[in-house]
């Protein structure tokens, strides 16, 4: 939680975005930013790129209002995630409230999600947060690729973790609004729990979410 | 931003004012270009609607006509921009509102994505500086215990060189025993040969002594009975031939010079042991090394095989300042060597003279010879050709340790199957030790 502050009533709450490079998380901010309608969320922040990777990090913002008066800014990131930015990615993830884990489903990339995993982990652990409590998703980003490990085979390795497991093409936009609908009801229920939202600052999970996931008319 | 004293730490992602994000020197320009427009007067409030910056009249007359949009900050709306303008005055207000207001988000998003890599690039450069001290300190530890290993690595080779040292005088101790244990067996021999037969002289002579002590006390006992003379001659011849005296007093000479001869061979086997030894001298002494070879040969005498050849050609020397009962050690070793280089047919030559190099010394034989693989290892400590219990392998090495603390060199040559000559050189004035 980046901020909460109870006589304003008002609350940022973050998510990132995590991952090996070139898995597609900056693809799923695009694919968002143009999915969802503008009403309630900002543009697009592209923090400098080189050849299309990233090297800061990116950023899509949303704001709440609840007919309380609850103010919540919701915002989304990426890292970078070639190996060399390890600094930045710890630097972005501090106080986040809800990870999503973008891994390529290509046969080559298993052992680079498997590396960028143990990554999230220790790098969790040294922003003082747990992988065990925070809220995260795994989404299995390319599933438009051909040389792809199968989906019971991811299954079968991811199921025993509990944690919940979506298939997406960040490129082709689908499983991208479900991976990010799925990261945001968990960090609800997560900040809810801690904080009462509901109960004492009158947010309603299903309008929150349903305002935020409001898809543009264009689509 | 959280500042602490020793750095600047920022979250990523906490909230923003207007304020923070543009300034009144920015938007400026942009009213007042707006203004010439037409509009009465131009602001932009911040989150608290207080004007941020202000362009045209004071206080717009009504009638006139308002226009708002709200600036965006990350999509929430964080303050204004007000226009009003007198009514039917302007044309387009709402796309000339519409424009400046696109102009100044953009300003706002563009400084906004500066600071938040401001932000990134601060606090990672922060991260890599505070590992680099972290790393700084590590190595600074490092490198002390290194120091502190290498100060008492400095000790621990000394003790081991001490320990070597002590050892390798042991080790000299012991390949001195082990010469002298050879040397003991052939003196026994040398010793035990003239001993035998000066003892078994003494056990004759002893026999012949009681032998005229009997006819000494016969006349005794014949002269105190008045034994008449004749009777006397008589008897008494008898008794002589009885007791075989006339070859007693032939015989006994013989023994007698015989024992001493051989007490005298004894006593030059001692003095040669002695000498070679050099038991009652220590430490340096102006020797003649001449002397030392002869010496050292005689002691050797023993171990000569029955039918070798030992050809001395010893040139005068002059007299050479070391501690000789060392320097015997080292002729005694490699002499050693070259007695036991062959059983029939040996011929030893040791040879030496002085010139200007200094002293010369050779010592050849026509034995076995060393094969040309093993020349290399020859001084090595414990290298040896001998058979197993034979030899310590030390002897070469010692010698040669010897000879270069007086301030000379050893030198072997050799061929195989026809021979091995050692050449030892004492430069003058070398030595004095
Ligand atoms: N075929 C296919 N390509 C994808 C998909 N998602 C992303 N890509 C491509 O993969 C490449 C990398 O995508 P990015 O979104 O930039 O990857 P990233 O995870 O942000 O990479 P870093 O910023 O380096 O960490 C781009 O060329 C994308 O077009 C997908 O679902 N299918
Ligand atoms: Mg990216």
């Amino acid at each position: 939680m980046i901020e909460f502050d109870e006589q304003q009533k008002r609350m940022v709450l973050k998510l990132v975005y995590y991952g090996p490079a070139m898995s597609g998380k900056t693809t799923n901010l695009l694919t968002l930013h143009d999915q969802l309608s503008l009403q309630g969320r900002g543009e697009l922040m592209l923090l400098d790129t080189t050849e299309d990777r990233t090297i800061y990090f990116d950023l899509l913002p949303f704001f709440y209002v609840a007919p309380s008066g609850m103010k919540i800014k919701l915002k989304v990131y990426t890292v970078p995630g070639q190996v060399r930015h390890d600094a930045t990615r710890k630097a972005v993830l501090q106080r986040a409230d809800g990870v999503v884990f973008v891994a390529d489903s290509q046969t080559a990339g298993m052992s680079i999600n498997f590396e960028s995993f143990d990554n999230l982990e220790k790098n969790l652990s040294m922003v003082g947060l747990s992988i065990e409590h925070i809220p995260l998703v795994i989404q299995f980003n390319k599933r438009d690729l051909t040389d792809i490990v199968a989906e019971e085979q991811i299954r079968s390795a991811w199921g025993p973790t509990g944690l919940p497991v979506l298939m997406a093409s960040a490129l082709k936009g689908w499983g991208v609004l479900e991976t990010f609908k799925e990261v945001l009801g968990r960090t609800f229920d997560a900040v809810n729990a801690r904080h009462a939202l509901t109960s004492r600052f009158g947010v309603d999970k299903e309008d929150f979410l349903t305002t935020i996931l409001t898809v543009a008319d264009d689509v | 931003m959280i500042e602490t004293a020793t750095h600047i730490e920022f979250i990523i992602g906490t909230e923003k004012r207007l304020t923070d994000i543009i300034s009144r020197a920015e938007i400026e320009p942009l009213l007042r270009s707006l203004i010439k427009a037409g509009p009465l007067s131009a602001s932009v409030l911040d989150e608290a609607e207080q004007p941020l910056c202000r362009q045209g009249q004071d206080a717009p007359v009504p009638p006139s006509d308002e226009i708002r949009h709200n600036l965006l900050v990350e999509g929430e709306p964080k303050g204004a921009l007000l226009i009003t303008f007198a009514p039917d005055q302007v044309s387009a207000p709402e796309a000339l509102a519409l424009l400046t207001r696109d102009a100044l988000q953009l300003i706002i998003n563009n400084n906004l994505k500066r600071m938040l890599t401001t932000e990134v690039h601060t606090s990672v450069v922060q991260e890599s500086y505070d590992q680099l001290v972290a790393t700084n300190k590590q190595l600074m530890e490092s490198e002390k215990k290194y120091r502190q290993l290498a100060l008492s690595l400095e000790q621990q080779v000394a003790e081991r060189t001490a320990e070597l040292q002590k050892a390798y005088s042991r080790m000299l101790q012991q390949e001195k025993l082990a010469a002298v244990g050879g040397l003991a067996a052939g003196m026994a021999h040398e010793i035990n040969n003239p001993n035998g037969f000066v003892r078994s002289n003494l056990v004759t002579c002893n026999r012949y002594f009681q032998k005229v002590h009997e006819m000494v006390n016969y006349y005794q006992l014949q002269i105190a009975n008045n034994t008449p003379l004749m009777q006397l001659q008589q008897e008494s011849d008898k008794k002589r031939r009885e007791l075989k005296l006339d070859f007693v007093f032939a015989d006994a000479p013989d023994l007698l010079a015989q024992s001493i001869a051989g007490s005298d061979r004894i006593a030059r086997i001692v003095a040669d042991l002695k000498s070679f030894s050099h038991v009652d001298e220590s430490g340096a002494a102006d020797a003649d090394l001449n002397e030392e070879l002869k010496r050292t040969l005689a002691v050797l005498a023993p171990q000569i095989p029955a039918d070798a050849q030992i050809i001395q050609n010893l040139q005068p020397l002059p007299t050479f300042d070391c501690n000789p009962g060392l320097l015997s050690q080292s002729f005694f070793n490699v002499l050693q060597n070259a007695l036991q280089s062959r059983s029939a047919g040996l011929v030893v030559t040791v040879a030496s003279r002085s010139d200007d190099g200094g002293i010369k010394i050779t010592i050849s034989d026509n034995g076995c010879g060393i094969a040309r693989e093993n020349l290399p290892r020859l001084f090595e400590p414990f290298y040896t050709s001998k058979e197993v219990g034979s030899g310590t392998g030390m002897g070469l090495t010692i010698a040669r340790d010897i000879i270069t603390g007086a301030g000379g060199t050893l030198e072997i040559t050799s061929t195989e199957h026809s021979g091995t000559t050692a050449t030892i050189l004492l430069p003058h004035g070398a030595g004095k030790r």
